[in-house]
Parts: C-alpha cells; sequence; structure tokens
C-alpha cells in the first residue's frame, strides 16, 4: 500500500490560529506548517491546546480567527466529512453494530465504492496493521491492542492525504503502547503519509515524530526535532517540561548576545559560566537551566559549594541532590556503570557544569 | 443482589417492612387481577368467584360493531401516533443533545408541558379549537392530539438513548466521510434503535389508552375505545366491559414485555462501547 | 485561496449547525403552537376577553360556595392522594431499592403494569369492587363488619382510595430511583460512626431520597389536581373535583369563558409549581425502572 506517494498534497499548515472559548483562549495565535509525509506531534500539558488545533485541522472545531491550509487549499470551514482525512480517536470508536470488515470498509461505502473494491480493500487494510483474518469479527472481541489497529485501518484504507490522530494509545497500558508506537511509524514511513499526532507524553512524542511541537496555554513554545528540543530548548517551559531541568535565578555580569557566553552571579552566592538564549542586557534578571545529568559533582575544593542531602538509587542511574544554601536544590544524575563514586548525605560537594551545558534565559521569557 | 448491602438489622422491623411492601404490591396489582376471572364467568352480572367458564362476553365484543369500530379506530391512531411520536421526538431529542439550541429552557419547559398541564385543560381547550377547524372525530385530529401528549414520554427516551450512545462514533463516522444523514443513518440510529422502538412502543399505548382528550373530541360516529368504554362505564358496570378491560390489561403486559425486551437489546448495544473504553 | 468565514449559523463542525438544530425542532414546535399552546391560549382568551376584557368569570370562581367548595375538594383530594401515595409508595420504593435480581424485577413490573394499564380499565375494576353488591361489601358483611352493604361508591373516601392506587407508581418510580442512587457506603459508613438502623434512615437515608420524594409528590399531586376520569366515575356528581366542573360547563352549561376561567385557575397553580420545581421532573423514569 505504500502508492501514497510523497507530494505536496499532505501539507498541513495552521496559519494564526485562535479558538476562544468565552474570554478564553484555548489556542492563541498558532502557526505550524506540516511537510508532506512528514510526522508531527502535538505535545503539551491539558489545557495546553493541542487537541483544539488537533480539532480545527479535523474540522469538528472552528477558530475564531486564523486559517487552515491541507494540501494548500484554505478548508478552513469545511466540514468535517468533505476534508479526506483520515483520523484516529483516543477511545477506540468502532461502530459496535458492525464487523471488522464493515468497520474499515465503512468510509470506502461513503465514497460510493463498490462492495467488491471495499471488501478487496479492507482486506488488504487488515494485513496492513497485522490482523488478516479478524475481517468477520465482532468488534468487542478484539483487545484493545486490536481495536486500536483495526481504528487505524479505517483510517487509512481510503488513503487520505494525512491522519490525524488524539492520543490514540493512552487507553493501552505501557508494554503495549511502546510496541504500537513503532508500529505506528513504521506504517507512517511505510505509506509515507502525513501525521498529526496529538500527545501529553514526552517519550512517546520524542519516538514517534519527525517534530515535536510543544504547546503551552494554547501558544507554540517551540518546534523542532526530538534531540533540538532536548539540548537546545528555546523557553524555560520546553526545558521544564521535555527532560528533567534544574533551574536557577541569576543576574548576567555583562551584556551578552543569544549564543554568546557569559558570566553570571546566581542569587544566593556563586558564579558561573552560561550560554545566553535571550540578549540580555548586564544586570539583567535570568534563569539559568541546567539538566541534572550534566551537572558534576566532585569533592568540596572552594567552588560553588554544598551539601549532599539526599541520594535516591534508581538502577540506570542514581539521582543526587544537593543543597547551596538559601533553598537553592540542584539534581545530578550519575549514570549506572560510569565508574563515578558513590555519594553519602551529608557530604560537602563543589558542584559544576560545562559552560555550554548551562543554558540562560531573561526572567521574563514565557513559561 | 447488591453486593454490599448493610448488615440486616432488626429482624421484626425488617419483616414488618417487606410485609408492607408486598401489600403495597397486592393493592396495585389486585383490582385488574380481579376483574379478568369476572370477566369469563357466563352470567349477565358480575361475579366473584365466577360461577363457570364463558367467552360469551368476548363473543358479545366482537360481535358488536360499535365495540370493534371504536378498537380499530383507536389502534389507527395509536399506530400514526406512535409513527409521529416517534419521528419527531427523535429530531427534537437530536437537536437537543447534538445540536446549537437557543432558548433550550423554553424548548425544556414545551417538552413537559403536555404532562403537567392537566389532561382535563387540554382537552377542553382542544374541543373549543378542534370544533372551528373541524377536526373533532376525526383521524388527524386525534393523531395530533395523541402525539402531543405521547411526545413528551418519546422526546426522554430517545434522549436516555442519546445519552448512552457515544457520541465520539458520529465524530469518527463524519472523518470517514459520512454526511450528517450518512452518520445519522448507518450509525446513530442502528446504535439508538432500541429505545426509539420503546419511545414507538409507549406512544402506541398512550394513545390507544388516552381517554380524557378523546372523551372531548370524539364525535357520534367517529369514537375511540376509551371513549366508547366511558360511555358505556358510566351506562351500566357489564360484564363486556370486563372482557375489555382483560383484554387491555393483556395487551399492556405485551407492550411491557416488549419493552423489557428492546431494554435488554439497548444494554447489550452499550456494553462493547463502555468495555471499550475502560484503560 | 481564502475561504470566507460563513456565517456560524450554518456551521457544524462536532455539533449540529444552529441551522439544522433549529430545522430539527420545526415539526415538534410546530405540533405543540397548533394543538398545545394555541388552543389553551383561545381557551384562556374566551375567559379574560370575550367579548370584552373581564376578570368577572375568575371572580364567579372565587366568589360562588358552590365554585369554592369543588376547589377546596380539588386540593384536599389531592392532598390526601399525594399523602397515601408517599405512605404506600416510599417503603415499596425502599425494599425496591435494597433487592435485585428476579425479585426487583418482579417489584418493578408489579409497579410498572399498572402504570400503563388504562385508567379507565383500572377505575372500572374499582367500581366493580366497591358497588353495592361488590367484592368490597361482600367481605364486609361476611366478616361481620356491617350488617348490610354499605355505600362505598360516591364518597370522598372512594375518590381517595383509587386516585391513590391509580397514581402511585408516579411516587414510586421517582423515590425508587433516588434511593437507588444512593451509594451503599454512605449508610455504611454511618453505621461505622455508630448510628443505629432507625438513625441511619432518619439522618442519612430520607435526606438523600429527598429529591425523589418532592418529584415523586410533585407528579402525583399535579396529576390529582387536574385528574377527571376516577374522580367522575368514582366520586360521581356528589365529590366533584374542578375537571368535572369544568366538563359540566363545557358538556351541559356550554359556558366557556367560565370553563376557561377555571382553566386558568387550575393552570396558574399547575405552572406555578411545575417551574418552581421544574428540576424534579424527570419522564424517563417512567419507561424503564432505571433513570
Amino acid at each position: 500500500m505504500a502508492r501514497n506517494a510523497v507530494n505536496s498534497e499532505g501539507r498541513v499548515a495552521v496559519h494564526d490560529l485562535v479558538k476562544r472559548f468565552g474570554s478564553v483562549a484555548a489556542v492563541d495565535g498558532v502557526s505550524l506548517d506540516v511537510a508532506a509525509g512528514e510526522f508531527v506531534a502535538l505535545l503539551g500539558p491539558s489545557g495546553s491546546g493541542k487537541t483544539t488545533i488537533l480539532m480545527a485541522i479535523a474540522g469538528f472545531e472552528y477558530p475564531t480567527s486564523g486559517r487552515v491550509e491541507i494540501g494548500g487549499e484554505d478548508v478552513t470551514w469545511a466540514p468535517a466529512n468533505k476534508r479526506n482525512l483520515g483520523m484516529v480517536f483516543q477511545r477506540y470508536t468502532l461502530f459496535p453494530h458492525m464487523s471488522v470488515a464493515e468497520n474499515i470498509a465503512f468510509p470506502l461505502k461513503m465514497r460510493g465504492i463498490g462492495r467488491v473494491e471495499r471488501e478487496r480493500r479492507a482486506l488488504a487494510a487488515l494485513e496492513t496493521v497485522r490482523l488478516a483474518g479478524y475481517g468477520e469479527r465482532r468488534t468487542n472481541q478484539l483487545s484493545g491492542g486490536q481495536q486500536q489497529r483495526i481504528a487505524l485501518a479505517r483510517a487509512i484504507v481510503y488513503q487520505p492525504r494525512v491522519l490525524l490522530m488524539d492520543e490514540p494509545l493512552s487507553a493501552l497500558d505501557k508494554n503495549l503502547r511502546e510496541e504500537m508506537q513503532l508500529e505506528i511509524k513504521h506504517l507512517q514511513q511505510q505509506l509515507g503519509i502525513t501525521v498529526v499526532f496529538v500527545t501529553h507524553d514526552q517519550t512517546e512524542a520524542m519516538t514517534m515524530a519527525d517534530r515535536v511541537a510543544v504547546l503551552d496555554l494554547g501558544r507554540l513554545q517551540q518546534v523542532g526535532a526530538p534531540r533540538d528540543l532536548y539540548e537546545a530548548p528555546a523557553t524555560p517551559f520546553v526545558a521544564g517540561f521535555i527532560g528533567e531541568t534544574n533551574f536557577l535565578p541569576g543576574r548576567a555580569v555583562a551584556a551578552a548576545a543569544a549564543g554568546e557566553t557569559l558570566a553570571v552571579d546566581l542569587d544566593g552566592g556563586g558564579r558561573v559560566a552560561a550560554v545566553a538564549v535571550d540578549r540580555l542586557a548586564a544586570g539583567a534578571a535570568l534563569r539559568l537551566a541546567v539538566r541534572p545529568e550534566r551537572v558534576r559533582l566532585a569533592p568540596s575544593a572552594g567552588g560553588l559549594g554544598g551539601t549532599v542531602v539526599e541520594a535516591i538509587y534508581a538502577g540506570v542511574a542514581t539521582t543526587l541532590i544537593a543543597e547551596l544554601g538559601g533553598e537553592r536544590r540542584v539534581r545530578a544524575r550519575i549514570a549506572a556503570g560510569t565508574g563515578e563514586r558513590n555519594w553519602s548525605d551529608g557530604e560537602a560537594v563543589d558542584v559544576s557544569w560545562r559552560p555550554e551545558d548551562a543554558r540562560a534565559f531573561a526572567a521574563g521569557a514565557a513559561g | 443482589m447488591t453486593a454490599g448491602r448493610p448488615p440486616r438489622q432488626g429482624g421484626v422491623g425488617r419483616l414488618l417492612l417487606h410485609a408492607f411492601a408486598y401489600a403495597v404490591i397486592v393493592f396495585l396489582l389486585l383490582p385488574t387481577v380481579l376483574v379478568a376471572p369476572m370477566s369469563v364467568s357466563p352470567e349477565k352480572y358480575l361475579q366473584f368467584p365466577p360461577s363457570g367458564f364463558s367467552l360469551r362476553w368476548y363473543g358479545e365484543y366482537f360481535a358488536d360493531r360499535e365495540w370493534v369500530e371504536a378498537t380499530l379506530f383507536s389502534a389507527e391512531a395509536g399506530i400514526i401516533s406512535a409513527i409521529g411520536a416517534t419521528v419527531v421526538g427523535t429530531m427534537t431529542a437530536l437537536a437537543l443533545v447534538r445540536g446549537r439550541v437557543r432558548g433550550r429552557a423554553v424548548v425544556e419547559l414545551l417538552i413537559i408541558g403536555p404532562v403537567v398541564v392537566p389532561h382535563i385543560a387540554l382537552a377542553v381547550a382542544m374541543f373549543l379549537v378542534y370544533e372551528q377547524l373541524r377536526l373533532t372525530g376525526t383521524l388527524l385530529g386525534f393523531a395530533m392530539a395523541h402525539i402531543v401528549l405521547a411526545l413528551p414520554f418519546a422526546i426522554f427516551t430517545v434522549l436516555a438513548a442519546l445519552y448512552r450512545f457515544d457520541a465520539d462514533l458520529e465524530m469518527a463516522a463524519l472523518s470517514c466521510g459520512a454526511s450528517r444523514i450518512a452518520t445519522f443513518r448507518h450509525v446513530t440510529l442502528p446504535m439508538i434503535a432500541p429505545g426509539v422502538a420503546s419511545a414507538a412502543l409507549f406512544a402506541f399505548i398512550i394513545s390507544f389508552d388516552e381517554a380524557v382528550v378523546s372523551f372531548f373530541i370524539s364525535d357520534l360516529d367517529r369514537k375511540t375505545l376509551p371513549r366508547k368504554m366511558f360511555e358505556d362505564i358510566d351506562f351500566d358496570v357489564s360484564p363486556v366491559l370486563a372482557a375489555v378491560a382483560t383484554m387491555l390489561s393483556l395487551l399492556t403486559i405485551l407492550v411491557l414485555v416488549l419493552g423489557h425486551f428492546f431494554k435488554q437489546m439497548a444494554d447489550r448495544r452499550a456494553a462493547p462501547a463502555r468495555e471499550g473504553k475502560t484503560p | 485561496m481564502s475561504a470566507r468565514r460563513p456565517s456560524a449559523f450554518f456551521l457544524g463542525g462536532r455539533h449540529l449547525s444552529e441551522a439544522a438544530s433549529l430545522a430539527l425542532l420545526v415539526p415538534f414546535a410546530l405540533l405543540l403552537v397548533v394543538v398545545f399552546l394555541l388552543p389553551l391560549g383561545t381557551l384562556l382568551h374566551e375567559s379574560l376577553l370575550v367579548p370584552a376584557p373581564t376578570l368577572e368569570h375568575y371572580e364567579r370562581v372565587f366568589a360562588q360556595p358552590v365554585y369554592l367548595r369543588v376547589m377546596w375538594r380539588t386540593l384536599r383530594i389531592a392532598f390526601y392522594v399525594t399523602l397515601v401515595a408517599l405512605l404506600l409508595g416510599y417503603p415499596l420504593a425502599y425494599v425496591m431499592s435494597r433487592s435485585g435480581g428476579l425479585k426487583l424485577g418482579l417489584m418493578a413490573a408489579a409497579v410498572l403494569l399498572p402504570l400503563w394499564t388504562s385508567v379507565l380499565v383500572r377505575t372500572y375494576a374499582w367500581m366493580v369492587l366497591l358497588q353495592r353488591n361488590g367484592l368490597v361489601n361482600e367481605g364486609l358483611t361476611g366478616l361481620g363488619f356491617v350488617d348490610a352493604p354499605i355505600r362505598l361508591l360516591y364518597t370522598e373516601g372512594a375518590v381517595v382510595l383509587a386516585m391513590s392506587h391509580v397514581l402511585l407508581p408516579f411516587m414510586v418510580l421517582p423515590v425508587f430511583s433516588a434511593l437507588k442512587g444512593i451509594p451503599d457506603d454512605y449508610p455504611r459508613a454511618a453505621q461505622m460512626l455508630g448510628a443505629s438502623g432507625w438513625s441511619t434512615f432518619r439522618e442519612v437515608i430520607w435526606p438523600l431520597s429527598l429529591p425523589g420524594v418532592v418529584s415523586g409528590c410533585l407528579m402525583v399531586f399535579l396529576l390529582a389536581l387536574g385528574f377527571f376520569i376516577t374522580p367522575a366515575l368514582i366520586g360521581g356528581p356528589q365529590q366533584m373535583m374542578i375537571a368535572t366542573l369544568v366538563s359540566q360547563q363545557v358538556r351541559e352549561m356550554l359556558n366557556w369563558p367560565f370553563a376557561g376561567a377555571l382553566v386558568g385557575v387550575l393552570l396558574a397553580f399547575v405552572l406555578a409549581l411545575t417551574i418552581a420545581f421544574n428540576r424534579f421532573i424527570r419522564l424517563e423514569r417512567f419507561v424503564g425502572t432505571r433513570s
């Protein structure tokens, strides 16, 4: 079924999308361009607006302002059933009064395709989702994972340009979810279909997507490849939402442009080096972000000093919490098998990191 | 049985309570149940216990043109009312659950209107207007009146079915390219069909048994069964009436059994969707 | 390329558009206007404005002792019927709510069957039982309570008895569904905290079942106020209630304005109660056993 060639047909774009419910803006000016054949995940906590954006693309919600384009065509006001999209919902939404095969053939029937052709294509779609031979089953005879695979088959059987997925795996248990993540990813690559995928699970987003769009409070925080988001978060929100981050307040010693290394006076004492994310004036308040696995600990020798207050052993890694004084706490993560020494509670330590591992955000930055 | 019922307290009190409840049930059922044996008595007057077994009064009912015509007329009105109330009720329920309705409170108040407004008030008012519109004694007149009386129950039955039905299934159908009408025909209607069927059933029995409005909007040659019964009861307490009453009770039992059957069907339809929802 | 925003009236999305919703409501609205609002309006119009605006007919309702007596009797009977229905219905609903399986099924059937049996059939059954040589009199004389058959029909007691019977299901079902909705944990918690069976009922179950009680009492009272068939046949002219009076005015006196005024008074009462207790009226309870 790999004949859905990658072409501009599958491009999805939203421009300046705003959706207000009463006085609350669920989506507040989001623009996003998804290339044909690309897998983009919309990631954010609940209330971030990710589902609303998906619903606007699907045609189940109309924006207050802004535009939705599919394949270069403005579909902002087109009804859902005219958009030729595939959609998989959080709940399985299989029609309980139809057999598995009838479920998959339903969209073909709605397109006026003849019975013979419908059956042929439904069987092919069943094979694609590795459930050949299940056509005559009732939907309630299937497990959750199987039901979701049937829902997937129903969404791709008519070869839509774009597949929308609204947290399709959240009802599955962990092992099955991880298996399905890879399966969906492979299927998407095989079909060359555009996928817009909503999730609140960062691991899921990073595992599956070519690019991840991080949303918070209806605003787009950052769009990028999973690696970029983790290594170079653009806002404190992204730094905090994806992976774990230590935040330390401080002030710029001298002015610095974005990307430059600068010296930072931490509130509560200590001078460290960091890379500026935003342009910073001399003396400007900032927030320093350092990943726990980038924090290094050494025996106290007059550096940025602190005390180990807790060591949490979790197999693959050990997390140490060091108190720097003035309520400031820093978490350091030491991977197992690195030969690092064990630290115990109450031990005095110096905390440090490479300048390029600390990112300085202007204190007023969003998030 | 309810799994965790509170520990049994006060054996005597509990016994009295149950005895009382059963007595109330006997009170509820007894009057109608007693009429059945009286209807098979061969005597000219009602007798309990009956002196023998005879279907004489049933035969008399079927031989009497007036009774048969009234029954057929009621059945006609009942079927038309059932269809009308179900169609209109389903449309109204759909608008309320899936639509955007301004002035929803007004619509909801109108829905319960025919239930809370005493039937005597409606009957007299309809009589007044029907006279002017020449609708008294017409099938159309009865059907319209009975549809309005049955609508509240039809609407609430379909509403309940719609609330149980997973609305995401409609979104799924739309996303598959189905139009609104195709979605209703292929997904919504099959799912709520048992509810719609019970709505039709109960609308039929409401119309078939309706006495007050019929009493006023009948005319001399076109009358419904309840109107005919009303006249005869006022006239004399004849055993033919006992036969009619028994047959009407049997009809009610049939309707309730069918209704129960539809309800079980609805439960079965709702079951897989519920199962799928649990993570 | 950019499409203009269509009027929100026609936009559907996940829901039906306002236009589609309105279209779906048209038959309902038409029927209710023609067969409900228009007739009632015409009747009230007769009572107030024909031939000239006047309150004379309403004054007559309250000024004439004959009519006042009918109104007072109607209120009194409706009150008694509600009370009897509550006293009989609550214990039954309580036992039902604590039962399950077949037992509940049979009890529910016993309540639903009379509810859906024609009012005429049930009234007829009571007439048969209560007539001079009916079963009740036979029983009373047989047991030696009375020497000769007594008059039971056409008494207020007979009307209250028959109406309570006819309206009892309207009490049982809402009370049952309110009681059924009380999680078992509440009475259990009360007992853990030391409440006796009776105080558990008084402090926990009764207050939590009140919405159902209000709903049941409201339904029974409203229906009793305007009841026609049963009082007309069992009460006769001696025990005339307002509905019978309305019927008499229309059919015998052809006094439409006065009948309109009676209906107006009745409607004002019913409407006030309905608007005050709107949220307690839940019709779906009368179709199945579950709400």
